[in-house]
């Protein structure tokens, strides 16, 4: 489908009817541009979504997220819980890697065991709860854990727990296997060529089925307004992050679309209440709530893309309030009251604002946009950014936030427990904002053990309400961002950030 | 000669390794890239458990020499983001691609800097000089970045006569080429055109005139050769700062030479790679200065090499 150059497509068609005898066939291919390259295909370690939209289409999972967002059947055709630790899961039969050889029970022991039992690879940390797979037989095995993991399936359908083929792997090392890989997806890489492109083939004897496309081309090109350029000139089918400034001339192009592509990073402002701050009173927490609009910050600073929040929620993650997606709190004179109640007149309080420059789309922006609104109901600001690797080691990581600071926090494990475990007497969150809270963690640690989905839902959620009331972090929205997508294809984007492309259609 | 060549190899010795450390503690001090490897996302335990596996909570001297006894028996260190592939592998397998534009861009320069700059002199003073001394300076002020933009938009977008970016398509490296051979072809122009000036003003070139030779001969066969040293010098120069990669051009165009990689690597704090990178580049400029060095005293007699 790229580049319509419409000599070559004269010479093509010319050069096909010779060949052929008038029957015309054309290589139906898809090019999608993203700005980064793939690390390579050493899926346990790396920790970028931006990567793994590309691996979903080589690797598959046991289980993987549908469009709604819910858990579907993948190189996994059903499973159940056996104990408290251990779930049983009866692979699909017949299922076959890139190189023609047959995906057994074995091969998903060796992928799954090794992310969960080599602590020097990346995704440990997300697996470590798995103490072993047991193979059943060739088609069916058993997860065991080291007690109730109720988000055993969240893990299994992300980053890290695509199949792979252990005797190909046997023969190859890791570091071969990083460079040309092989799995169960419907494609297939032929070729890798670092910070320019993946080109990888539809994988015919796939599962689901021939994949509608002969060739997915992904390329690597940094440049925002370079990516724009190449899809509006028919140049590639699909292009992450677009920038919003360019949304009307994409769509003026008459050749794409940009649409919303919703993320579950939400912007964050983390309150530093320890010491003798000011921020240690609840009223001036509140107040700053309060006095930020959310939804006017959404339309100034990204043009309306993004959604307001109040928590770290988003559709598609499991176990999580919905009450606080879509909705935020905002009464200035409530605020300017709240202020005087906490002993400060107009402009007495002076609280310094820090932030990353350049880690997120108008992060810098943002903040002075937040700037403004603590002005409006008389709180001093001064805003201190740095670029991200500065901020992270001399701000974030340290625990030395100065006032308030911004961060985007995604989920890599979609589940309401990731998003506020950390706010935990002790964890990260805590260590930041000087918040505990005892009937929290209570909470966190009942949910962490509960395996029935419903009652544990609840234990997250009564969690999320005490976070939420402490103001310790005030959530601004969700980020989404723009992908464009040429109208000669049929595809829309998932809310999970996925580039699946199996669904995309020629049109 | 060879005693001068001798030298100044031994020269570089001291300056390689002023560049090591100042590239070591440079990138140690800007931020390490634990926190960027696992996202906003990782717990405290893990930065340190990763940190600690990379050898990142040593202290700066003994990473230093650790790495330098790796560097000298010839090991760069491994990409950490490009899953622990060997970082001069790496940045050599860039090398072809970066030839490929710096070459184009050269050409580029040369044929627009050499009939700009003798047009410019031959009508000094007149509007075929001031147009080709307009140009030159634009050429050189206009940002790499803004013309890179400015010719995708009219001959990849607009006309659709060339592909955008990349590398793969036919005649991709005509954009980037010109984009990266303006300035150059500027900086040339005024460079060549004042030392074609300087020679026509000396008394060997009124002689020619008095002795009616044709003014392209005396051009071509006079002025030229005895004003052509400076510009090769500078073409030399610059040929070994192209090979050190183009980092804006390449990004850009996302053309995936040494420019793209080394910008890449440096936002993913991937420091075997960038450090790589820098002291191949400063190996390039030196061999190369060298090399200029000696073309001189063989071009002109006159320069000697004790």
């Amino acid at each position: 489908m790229s580049r319509l150059n419409p000599k070559r497509m004269l010479l093509g068609a010319v050069f096909a009817a010779l060949m052929t005898g008038g029957a015309l066939a054309q290589d139906r291919e898809l090019v999608i541009a993203q700005g980064i390259d793939t690390p390579g295909f050493d899926i346990h370690n790396h920790s970028t979504s931006a990567v793994e939209a590309i691996h979903v289409n080589i690797f598959d999972y046991l289980v993987m997220r549908d469009q709604a967002g819910e858990l579907q059947p993948a190189l996994a055709t059903d499973w159940e819980q056996v104990s408290d630790s251990a779930m049983r899961f009866h692979l699909r039969e017949g299922v076959l890697f890139h190189d023609g050889t047959t995906m057994t029970a074995e091969d998903v022991k060796f992928s799954l065991e090794r992310p969960a039992l080599d602590p020097a690879v990346l995704q440990h940390s997300f697996y470590d709860t798995i103490t072993e797979v047991e193979v059943v037989n060739d088609h069916e095995i058993i997860i065991h854990t080291d007690g109730p993991d109720p988000i055993l399936l969240n893990r299994i359908s992300r980053i890290g727990s695509g199949i792979v083929p252990k005797a190909y792997v046997d023969e190859v090392g890791w570091e071969g296997f990083s460079q040309k890989p092989i799995g169960t997806g419907p494609f297939k890489v032929v070729e890798w060529l670092r910070d320019d492109r993946i080109i990888m083939e539809g994988f015919d004897e796939h599962w689901r089925g021939a994949p509608a496309w002969d060739r997915l081309i992904h390329r690597t090109i940094p440049e925002a307004s370079t990516r724009v350029g190449e899809l509006i000139s028919g140049g590639v089918d699909i292009a992450t992050n677009i920038p919003s400034q360019d949304r009307d001339r994409v769509e003026g192009s008459g050749i794409a679309h940009a649409v919303p592509w919703p993320s579950f990073r939400v912007m964050q402002l983390f309150l530093n209440t320890k010491d003798d701050s000011p921020l240690a009173d609840p009223k001036v927490r509140e107040a700053i709530d309060l006095a930020i609009d959310n939804q006017m910050l959404i339309d100034t600073v990204t043009n309306g893309l993004g959604t307001p929040v109040r928590a770290a929620v988003t559709p598609g993650l499991s176990a999580v309030p919905m009450a606080y997606y879509d909705t935020y709190n905002f009464d200035p004179e409530r605020a300017v009251q709240l202020l005087e109640e906490a002993g400060y007149g107009p402009n007495e309080l002076q609280l310094k604002l820090q932030g990353p420059a350049g880690r997120y789309p108008l992060d810098v922006e943002t903040l002075e946009i937040v700037a403004v609104m603590l002005n409006a109901v008389g709180i001093q600001t001064e805003i201190e950014t740095l670029e991200w690797s500065a901020y992270e080691s001399r701000v974030w990581t340290p625990n030395t936030i100065d006032g308030i600071a911004l961060i985007g926090h995604a989920n890599s494990l979609q589940d309401g427990y990731h998003a506020v475990q950390r706010a935990r007497c002790g964890f990260e969150f805590s260590l930041k904002t000087g918040w505990c809270n005892e009937e929290f963690d209570k909470l966190i640690e009942q949910s962490a053990a509960t395996v029935d989905p419903e009652e544990r839902a609840q234990q997250i959620s009564d969690a999320f309400d005490l976070f939420v009331a402490s103001n310790t972090v005030l959530h601004l929205f969700q980020v989404e961002n723009l992908i464009g997508v040429s109208t000669s294809v049929d595809w829309s984007p998932s809310p999970d950030e996925q580039l699946w492309m199996y669904d995309a259609q020629p049109q | 000669m060879t005693n001068y060549i001798i030298r100044r190899i031994l020269q570089m010795i001291p300056v390689l390794f002023g560049v090591t450390l100042l590239v070591f503690l440079l990138l140690r001090v800007s931020g390490d890239p634990v926190q960027l490897m696992l996202g906003e996302d990782a717990t405290a335990e893990q930065v340190a458990q990763l940190r600690a596996a990379m050898g990142l909570d040593r202290p700066l001297h003994v990473q230093y020499i650790s790495y330098m006894s790796d560097l000298l028996r010839g090991d760069f260190g491994t990409s950490i983001r490009y899953n622990n592939q060997p970082a001069l592998q790496v940045v050599l397998e860039r090398l072809p691609a970066t030839a490929q534009l710096a070459g184009m861009a050269l050409l580029v320069a040369i044929v627009i800097s050499l009939p700009a700059a003798i047009i410019a002199a031959y009508w000094r003073g007149r509007i075929p000089d001031y147009i080709a001394s307009f140009l030159s300076v634009l050429g050189q002020a206009m940002p790499s970045f803004w013309f890179g933009i400015m010719l995708i938009l009219v001959f990849g977008i607009t006309l659709s006569w060339l592909p955008v970016s990349g590398q793969d398509q036919p005649g991709a490296v005509i954009l980037p080429g010109l984009a990266l051979g303006a300035s150059l072809a500027g900086v040339l122009t005024r460079l060549l055109r004042s030392s074609l000036l300087e020679v026509m003003n000396q008394d060997f070139i009124r002689t020619a005139r008095a002795k009616g030779l044709h003014p392209r001969t005396i051009i071509f066969r006079h002025v030229l050769r005895n004003s052509i040293l400076s510009y090769l010098t500078v073409i030399g120069l610059e040929t070994a700062a192209l090979m050190a990669g183009a980092v804006v051009t390449e990004q850009v165009f996302a053309w995936p030479g040494i420019g793209l990689l080394v910008i890449q690597a440096i936002n993913f704090r991937d420091m075997a790679v960038v450090q790589a990178v820098i002291i191949l580049s400063a190996i390039i400029v030196m061999m190369t200065s060298l090399i200029v060095d000696i073309l001189y005293s063989l071009i002109d007699p006159r320069i000697q090499h004790g």
